[in-house]
């Protein structure tokens, strides 16, 4: 019915449309033209305002005229037609009502004004605004349009929250730049005038600015590919005119540097992507969209060189948008806390594949080690759970691994949403506290068990730890997971190559997952580290071991082998350790670590 | 007494007459107020007149709002005093349009579309003025609308951030692939890419309102920059293909791809961006992704940035009518910026020494 009459208002307006358009040509003659029947009867009649008949005349000629169609086709429409033409005069009267309130002259009135009042005192207020505006008919003149153009140039610098940039080809020489520039970039338009566009860009982009500049041709660079069929579609060579030869459409990232002196607002939008480290100026990433423009020299004779960048002007007309990062928003605790960690997990595979870190602080180094051996046994109960829920599930747990550090996390199963399966499962991790360093080990046992998980833990613990006997360590517990899982994932031959690479001689080995269990159970004898002073220790050879930067931790074993509990051959390990550190740690940084303590 | 009635009817038709005689009058002052084009003038029937005078005026106190123009727009506003500003603004406008390759919409809190700039129809095949004033929700598909009103809601709800939105939706299109334009009822499916901002206003009826600008997401890309790969993925988003680039941009080699997801070869702080993206694309049939970030084989990552779009597969049975065809994706990525080249975020990133990912 709905669809019947939508379509049977598209005919109704379509009528009327024909009908206005009668109307108005008629202009003055109407009012004298003998009009055919008026059906009256016809139309719901509800309100007795002067302003209604007028306008159920003219649904009536509607009426009539759609009538006679529609009775061609089908009968019985009329009570139907009823309700589109009520509808349409509401919405008459809607668009009324609303111009009434945006009237500054219609507002105060405490009652409702009739049509015509209304619309006459919209005319003057157009009358109005159109005196204010001063030069807006003569720009009308050239080229109408229902706004005025520096109005709409307001308009679009405001939305697109970027700026236009001309550059000449041959040698990136800013031509011209918009004002919205220093709103962007900090820097004004004069001081970018005639400045040659590399001096502003990030050392790494130049090579592909270049490129950018540089290709007006369009075959050889350029490879055109048709989505729909993923082939390479041939371009056509582009026509060329001696004026207007506006050529290919370019469009690129690039990453601009913007003067220091900055609001705050931008460093939220810029922070991902701003490399603070490196340079003292802040870069600002850019998409530039645009085509090239080339212009022959003002000698008409040269038109047939106008391809060639010697005698002609070819320039690059662009408009560089700042990205928004509205998708990009990472995990609220991670962002803000600094002690926090992001670990993912496959669902098949009870280890961490991926551990991101935001900013650098060794206890997560000591914890993750330990959370994620306690965890993901732990993980194997309730990943089923997990997988049950298929949703995201935020439940906590405290682990207590040692004395010092106490760990909440936040677990949520991904799933792919074409699929529904889930994936893997991503946890972020959050250091609440970190206790003292000389904490009883019993009371750190007794305290891993958080108060959600402690039949959990219970279930596990014993399990896993019978055939040990040293029950009071949370390091021997650690252990004792860790061998679990290095026998589980030995099937999954996925080498963790940063455990490896402070093993220089097991560097080759890695390949075979034999060679990682024989790696594994060497750190295992010689990789035991003590716990309470020797916090600097496990955080180094975590360092050193898990990764060649001092940021993140990649797999399992080393860490979770650091936390146990044997001295002598932590020793040994930590100076190898070391050395082998010292050796290939260009990019680590380890004065950058904290160290609370 | 039926000579009464019939006097009276007589009298009422004449008053009726009166009354719609000056109506007209005024609606044709109306009309000639509205600065358009002739053209465009003579088609337009009373609601249009209403609907886009209700437009003008929306606008012109939006942008005299002193809240909507910020104060770095102050030297605009000196500048509009001199004519000849008036041409480079036409200039100016004009470049704009044409390099943003797309069209703009101001939107009411409602979800009117109050304003949208002259090129909508080369877009859309509708024009702008068939368009203005109009609501957007009566355009665009059912299934987005959700979406758009949640964008509206957020926009509104928190009037004093400059809250950016970007999203992608469906509206209809009367353009037929030969560039002619076609009638509303046989109207097809085009997908817009939306970014923009909301902006705030001190009036009482138009307390804010929502800049965008709208782009088609092309179908076809121009891999200019060597810095782009294309690959297929299947419906789920493992690689089903990919280009040879991606060797020299992520390290990997194409085949050791296959099969993988792209969720796995992300960074996980961005697997609820990919995920929308993804939903998006498979809803929607194309999207652009946010930036997110892929980890390189060697360490690190890179930004990236993805176009794509589902198409039906290679072998699609025509005569399977209802049934759904498989489908693939097929994507643009494009590379922004390497990042931190020696982190190992993942097993799977084989750290080589001497590895070097070019900047």
């Amino acid at each position: 019915m709905s669809d019947r009459a939508s379509g049977g208002t598209a005919d109704c307006l379509a009528g009327a449309n024909a009908e206005e358009e009668g109307l108005s040509q008629a202009g003055a003659s109407l009012p004298g033209a003998e009009l055919p029947k008026k059906r009256k009867g016809d139309v719901e009649d509800t309100m007795d305002a002067p302003v209604e008949q007028g306008l159920d005349f003219l649904m009536d000629e509607d009426l009539s005229r759609s009538e006679d169609d529609q009775q061609a086709k089908m009968k019985c429409f009329r009570q139907p037609h009823r309700q589109i033409e009520k509808r349409r005069r509401d919405k008459m009267n809607n668009l009324i009502d609303e111009l009434a309130a945006m009237i500054p002259a219609c507002q105060p009135m405490a009652r409702k004004l009739d049509k015509l009042t209304v619309l006459r005192k919209a005319v003057q207020h157009l009358k109005a605004l159109k005196a204010g505006s001063g030069s807006a008919f003569a720009a009308a003149a050239r080229k109408p349009s229902i706004l005025p153009h520096d109005d709409l140039k307001h308009l679009l610098l405001r939305v697109a929250d970027g700026f236009l940039l001309v550059v000449s080809c041959d040698r990136a020489k800013i031509l011209f730049i918009s004002e919205s520039v220093s709103k962007i970039l900090s820097f004004s338009r004069v001081e970018l005038t005639g400045q040659s566009l590399f001096d502003f860009i990030h050392p790494k982009d130049i090579s592909k600015v270049k490129e950018q500049l540089s290709a007006s041709e369009l075959n050889n660079h350029q490879r055109l590919i048709d989505a729909a069929t993923g082939v390479p579609v041939q371009a056509e060579p582009p026509v060329t005119t001696s004026h207007l030869s506006t050529g290919a459409r370019r469009s690129f990232f690039c990453r601009m540097k913007h003067s220091r002196v900055e609001g705050k607002h931008k460093d939220k939008r810029t922070l991902p992507t701003a490399s603070v480290k490196k340079d003292s100026s802040r870069y600002c990433t850019l998409h530039c969209t645009g085509y090239m423009r080339s212009w022959p020299r003002s000698d008409p004779d040269s038109e047939a060189d106008a391809e060639k960048d010697a005698s002609g002007l070819t320039c690059l007309v662009t408009m560089c948008r700042v990205q928004a990062h509205a998708s990009h928003q990472p995990p609220k605790d991670v962002k803000t806390k600094p002690t926090e960690f992001v670990t993912r997990c496959a669902i098949d595979e009870r280890r961490p594949s991926s551990v991101i870190s935001r900013k650098k602080f060794w206890a997560r180094l000591v914890t993750s080690t330990s959370t994620r051996t306690t965890c993901s046994t732990w993980q194997k109960n309730t990943v089923l759970r997990s997988k049950e829920k298929l949703e995201t599930k935020c439940y906590k747990f405290k682990t207590k691994f040692g004395p010092y550090v106490s760990l909440q996390s936040q677990w949520f199963s991904f799933t792919n949403p074409w699929t529904k399966e889930a994936e893997f499962i991503v946890s972020s991790n959050r250091v609440v506290s970190r206790g003292p360093s000389h904490a009883k080990d019993d009371e750190a046992a007794g305290s891993s068990r958080g108060p959600q998980e402690e039949s959990k833990q219970l279930h596990i613990i014993p399990g896993l730890t019978s055939g040990v006997g040293k029950m009071m360590y949370a390091g021997s517990l650690g252990t004792q997971i860790a061998n679990e899982l290095i026998d589980s994932y030995r099937a999954n031959s996925s080498p963790s190559s940063g455990v490896s690479s402070p093993f220089g001689a097991a560097q080759s080995a890695l390949e075979s997952p034999q060679a990682s269990r024989s790696l594994s159970q060497q750190e295992e004898e010689t990789g035991s580290l003590s716990e309470s002073k020797t916090e600097a220790v496990p955080s180094i050879s975590e360092n050193a071991a898990g990764e060649p930067s001092q940021q993140d931790l990649d797999s399992m074993l080393v860490p979770g082998l650091s936390s146990f509990s044997s001295d002598e051959a932590a020793m040994a390990v930590i100076m190898s350790l070391l050395e082998t550190d010292v050796n290939m740690g260009q990019a680590g940084d380890l004065d950058d670590l904290h160290w609370p303590f | 007494m039926k000579v009464d009635k019939e006097r009276r009817r007589a009298i009422s038709r004449e008053a009726a007459r009166k009354r719609r005689r000056a109506e007209a009058d005024v609606f044709a002052d109306l009309l000639r107020l509205l600065p358009l084009r002739a053209s465009v003038r003579a088609q337009l029937d009373k609601p249009s007149v209403i609907r886009l005078a209700l437009c003008y005026v929306r606008l012109k106190t939006l942008l005299r709002d002193a809240m909507f123009a910020s104060p770095f727009f102050t030297g605009a506003a000196e500048l509009r005093q001199n004519s000849e500003s008036e041409t480079e603004a036409v200039d100016e406008t004009d470049v704009y349009l044409r390099v943003l390759e797309g069209f703009v919409m101001v939107l009411s809190s409602e979800g009117d579309m109050m304003f949208l700039s002259d090129n909508v129809g080369r877009y859309l095949g509708l024009t702008q003025t068939e368009l203005m004033g109009h609501n957007i929700f009566e355009f665009t598909h059912p299934c987005d609308h959700e979406e758009i009103r949640s964008v509206l809601h957020f926009s509104a709800g928190e009037p004093w951030s400059d809250a950016k939105c970007d999203f992608v939706m469906r509206i209809k299109s009367t353009l037929t692939p030969r560039g002619r334009s076609t009638n509303l009822k046989s109207a097809t499916w085009k997908v817009l890419h939306c970014q923009g901002r909301a902006a705030t206003c001190a009036d009482p009826f138009l307390t804010s309102c929502l800049l965008l600008t709208c782009r088609p997401l092309p179908v076809s890309h121009t891999l200019l920059c060597s810095r782009t790969f294309s690959s297929e993925h299947s419906m789920d988003m493992r690689f089903t293909h990919c280009d040879h680039r991606v060797t020299s941009i992520l390290g990997y080699p194409p085949h050791e791809l296959v099969g993988r997801s792209i969720y796995e070869l992300c960074h996980t702080l961005d697997v609820v961006c990919l995920r929308k993206y993804h939903i998006d694309l498979y809803s929607k049939s194309q999207s652009v992704s946010g930036r997110y970030r892929m980890l390189a084989r060697g360490g690190g990552y890179v930004w990236a940035e993805s176009h794509s779009a589902a198409v039906p597969g290679p072998r699609a049975p025509k005569s399977r009518a209802g049934h759904p065809q498989p489908r693939l994706i097929l994507s643009v990525t494009y590379v922004l910026s390497v990042e931190e080249a020696f982190l190992q975020l993942s097993l799977e990133q084989k750290m080589q020494h001497g590895y070097v990912s070019r900047g």
